[in-house]
């Protein structure tokens, strides 16, 4: 019989995974329209006033889509999460009260909204079902849903909107403040031990990304895109473990470098930090650094780059920010580099082979919250 | 703890927290090194393990506790590098013999 380490029962109580399922939650909502995003990205970067091709009667798609369609595609799949098919109808339905009660791109209102209608909607049909007599299931079924969805979106209109509304500025100013004091680049302290903990999706797609939907409309770009999806501290990262690393993690780096930097996927070098966690620091070096000099060159991104890929990254830059873009990456990188090599090179003593396993050990039971 | 017998093992699902990253970039190569076996390797978002049909589920031990939680009947196997895991070549060649695996 083979052994397997076991998985930490106890963990999935743990603050961590509760904060991950909601993360996750958000971030569900998003990733599966990534597409629609893209498409929303590349028209603005080819056709709007400042792009790379302006053309007034197309850019007239600019609007619609990040205002209605993209709201309403998160909602539409936050309701098909909790109910199905009629979740994402009654979903979509309250999204356009949430639409149009404000006048900022509703993410936030429609990640908000999409689940709670559809759990209402939920709540409704269990209490209906037994009762519909036989014969009339989908005068009930249709009639419950367009009743209750109008109501939703009444709520939408009256309630939801104007509340995100307000926390959407609150937000907004809390990072204005920060961006014009210079300060921006202190918010990787919290971004990078929250992305090696698996909670990268939530905060680029639950968090920033909401908040550069809005820059992209009053400025065309957002650095809010570039703070967590910046593959350049990986790379560096990756490099040291490559470099200086514990001899049974060097094998496997170059791989990850690749998957990493040109595939988008972060996820692969997380493991690597989480054996290493003193390597964080790097992280939040590099990470802080790739903000800084994106701030100091004021460029911006036109949509989020998903995934965090190299590619990804060069084909939402806006026309003529390119060169401090790929600055900040290869800052970003250098930073990061340097000091892991240091880190791991000062902590070899201790990295010898048979004290991995228990590092290994050591990071799972921080990793699952257990020690919480 | 769930137990399954290696020679009855028909799919494997590889969990992430989207579904469209790294489960699927472990899904792949695994589904090359147990493609003689006949094993089927698909990926979920670890949310929608439930509904997704597997005899194991793989996925980073960031993520099992979650995993663990949605389908607490299945076997369910933790790995730590997504390059080169010893714990994913271990599954593997007990695959391979037929042997019996769990995740205790």
């Amino acid at each position: 019989m083979a052994n397997f380490i076991p998985t930490m029962d106890s963990g999935q109580k743990g603050w961590r995974a509760s904060l991950q399922k909601f993360g996750g939650n958000l971030a569900g909502m998003v990733i599966p329209n990534i597409g629609a995003f893209i498409a929303w990205g590349l028209l603005t970067a080819l056709f709007i006033p400042t792009g790379w091709l302006p053309n007034e009667d197309l850019a007239q798609m600019v609007g619609p889509m990040i205002v209605n369609l993209l709201p309403i595609l998160i909602a539409y799949t936050g309701g098909r999460l909790v109910h199905g098919q009629r979740g994402s109808v009654i979903a979509s339905i309250a999204t356009v009260g949430v639409i149009v009660g404000t006048d900022v791109p509703m993410f936030l209102g429609a990640m908000i909204i999409g689940p709670l209608a559809a759990w209402v909607l939920k709540q409704i049909d269990k209490a209906l079902d037994p009762k519909v007599p036989a014969g009339f299931e989908m005068l009930v079924s249709n009639f419950s849903l367009g009743i209750s969805g109008l109501l939703l979106a009444i709520l939408g209109y009256w309630g939801i909107g104007p509340a995100v509304n307000g926390i959407t500025d609150v937000l907004g100013s809390g990072i204005k403040v920060l961006v014009d004091a210079g300060l921006l680049p202190l918010v990787s302290i919290l971004i990078e031990p929250a992305k090696v903990l698996f909670l990268n999706n939530a905060i680029n797609f639950g968090v920033l990304a909401p908040l550069g939907v809005i820059d992209v409309q009053t400025a065309g770009k957002s650095i809010m895109f570039m703070i967590e999806s910046n593959p350049g501290p990986g790379l560096g990262l990756l490099l040291a473990f490559w470099l200086a690393g514990p001899k049974a993690l060097r094998g496997s780096a170059p791989g990850a470098i690749i998957i990493h930097f040109l595939g988008g996927i972060h996820e692969i070098y997380f493991p690597y930090v989480l054996l290493k966690p003193q390597t964080i620091i790097a992280m939040i070096a590099g990470g802080a650094t790739g903000v800084a000099v994106f701030l100091a060159t004021g460029v911006g991104l036109v949509a989020t780059p998903s995934p965090g890929s190299i590619f990804a990254w060069m084909a939402m830059t806006p026309p003529g920010d390119h060169l401090g873009v790929l600055l900040g990456i290869f800052m970003a990188a250098a930073v990061s580099f340097t000091v892991a090599f240091f880190i791991l090179r000062l902590s070899k003593d201790d990295a010898t082979a048979s004290d991995l396993a228990g590092a290994k050990a050591k990071s799972s039971e921080m990793k699952t919250g257990e020690t919480q | 703890m769930a137990k399954v017998s290696g020679a009855s093992v028909k799919t494997i699902v590889v969990a992430c927290e989207a579904g469209m990253g790294s489960s699927v970039m472990v899904a792949k190569m695994l589904a090359k090194q147990l493609k003689p076996q006949g094993i089927t390797v698909t990926h979920s978002p670890v949310n929608q393990l439930a509904t997704t049909e597997h005899d194991i589920v793989l996925c980073h031990r960031g993520l099992s506790g979650r995993a663990k939680q949605a389908v607490p009947d299945s076997v369910v196997i933790a790995f730590d590098m997504f390059l080169g895991d010893l714990i994913i070549a271990r599954l593997v060649s007990a695959l391979q013999e037929g042997q019996d695996i769990s995740d205790d």
